[in-house]
């Protein structure tokens, strides 16, 4: 089998942005619970800071088992709200939910049909999700274990079982 | 360096709000708004909620007035603290007090520090701390007479003199048998000083803080900053407030303080800019 897992590359996540108190513990402990079913070797799908997120969230884990596994990096639009990084954009719940179904579904087709253009104009972080869709094109079910846009952005904590 | 307070330790990182609560009727700040024991009572309950971890109990003025004999200030004092430490079992009991003998009852009625306000006038007051496990602060007053006004006092180097004083002050306590950990160093802004003397000692605190001893200052609302800014007593609370940031940047651990609540804001935020604190909660960009 081999165990695919999402997290979006959120600061807040790294050590080196902690305060006293946690803004995203939920979010973080939905990726610590997510990203300790893979195995000790991991591919990382991300660039930059996004990577960051992830080496930190493989560090923290603890993980177990030879099986392949991916750690993908990305989320929905950050224009949810008045006080989104974005400002609000009509557009983006719409966006946020059809993207929401090709995970959950998962529907590789839709996730590598995804409107780029769009995407970058909502200030999504698609990038990764064609790659995405291209491990999930065997099937499997998902596990959506966290789905929120509690800051203007739209996050997924999300895991897949493929053949 | 870990702060041992009596029965209480403080880590290396923390900073200490010490409130002021006087037992007495003429106090220059507060005219004896807490000179009843159960307004004096009630002003701990109030400065515990607002988050003190500390409470300085006072019986004497610093200024110059009627003669407070030794008797006084135990009836001032010592009753007292034995019902702040069965109230309020978590906070730390100071007395401020020169006097050994009247150390000596206040630590068998339950305080934890020594607050030896006049440099060391009674020598046996470190004997007193060491045969209670209690801390001291060791305060620095060119030499001045308990209740006395600085009168055309000079010094050569004030920050020099006050770094001497004060760290030969705890080297006694230590050699007395007062633990390392629970010896605190005091410039003592204002005692023995002119305005002048008070301003430099702030502007140069990262010296003391230098020494390694934990430093306490005492800034609230006191003659420099109502001199500096030409404010009266009751209109030093923003004055006071730049100086606390400008010490809380330096690395001073404790204040003594009447406002509790703003003294706080401005050592987390002053602690927080020194990198010595993690903001409270932050997500504004990093989501």
């Amino acid at each position: 089998m081999t165990r695919v897992v999402l997290v979006p590359g959120v600061l807040a996540l790294l050590p080196e942005y902690a305060g006293l108190t946690d803004p995203v513990a939920d979010l973080r402990a939905a990726c610590l619970e997510a990203v300790a079913t893979l195995g000790v070797d991991v591919e990382v799908l991300a660039t930059g800071s996004a990577a960051r997120v992830a080496h930190h969230l493989l560090d923290a884990a603890p993980r177990h088992g030879e099986h392949p596994s991916y750690l993908v990096v990305g989320n929905g639009s950050a224009t949810r709200s008045e006080k989104a990084p974005g400002h609000l954009d009509e557009r983006a719940a719409d966006f946020d939910r059809r993207l929401h179904a090709a995970l959950a579904g998962p529907d590789p087709a839709a996730l590598a049909g995804l409107d780029q253009d769009l995407a970058t104009e909502l200030w999504a972080d698609t990038g990764q999700l064609g790659r995405l869709g291209e491990l999930l094109e065997g099937g499997g079910e998902a596990q959506v274990t966290y789905a929120e846009a509690p800051y203007g952005v739209q996050y997924w904590v999300a895991a897949w079982t493929t053949r | 360096m870990t702060l041992r307070l009596g029965r209480h330790a403080f880590a290396d990182d923390a900073t200490i709000m010490m409130a002021i609560v006087n037992r007495t009727p003429d106090s220059f700040y507060d005219q004896g708004a807490t000179w009843a024991e159960d307004k004096a009572s009630a002003r701990v309950d109030l400065v515990v909620r607002q988050g003190a971890e500390m409470v300085d109990i006072g019986g004497i003025k610093a200024a110059p007035g009627v003669e407070i004999g030794e008797a006084e200030e135990r009836s001032r004092v010592v009753d007292f603290v034995a019902r702040v430490r069965e109230e309020h079992p978590g906070v730390v009991i100071s007395v401020d007090t020169w006097r050994a003998s009247v150390g000596d009852a206040a630590c068998r009625a339950g305080a934890d520090v020594l607050n030896d306000a006049w440099g060391g006038a009674d020598p046996e007051l470190v004997d007193v701390a060491a045969a209670h496990g209690a801390a001291i602060v060791c305060t620095h007053t060119g030499g001045a007479t308990p209740r006395t006004r600085p009168y055309r006092v000079e010094y050569d180097d004030v920050v020099r003199s006050a770094i001497d004083d004060t760290v030969g002050y705890a080297e006694r306590a230590l050699a007395a048998g007062v633990a390392r950990d629970s010896i605190v160093i005091d410039p003592a802004h204002d005692f023995g000083k002119n305005t002048f003397h008070s301003l430099e000692l702030t502007r140069r605190l990262g010296e003391m803080v230098a020494t390694g001893w934990p430093v306490l200052v005492s800034l609230s609302n006191k003659d420099f900053v109502g001199e500096t800014l030409d404010k009266p007593v009751g209109e030093r609370l923003l004055g006071t407030l730049a100086a606390t940031a400008v010490c809380a940047t330096a690395g001073a651990r404790v204040y003594r303080v009447h406002e509790v609540v703003e003294t706080r804001q401005v050592v987390d935020m002053a602690w927080t800019i020194a990198g010595r604190r993690p903001p409270a909660r932050a997500i504004r960009g990093l989501q």
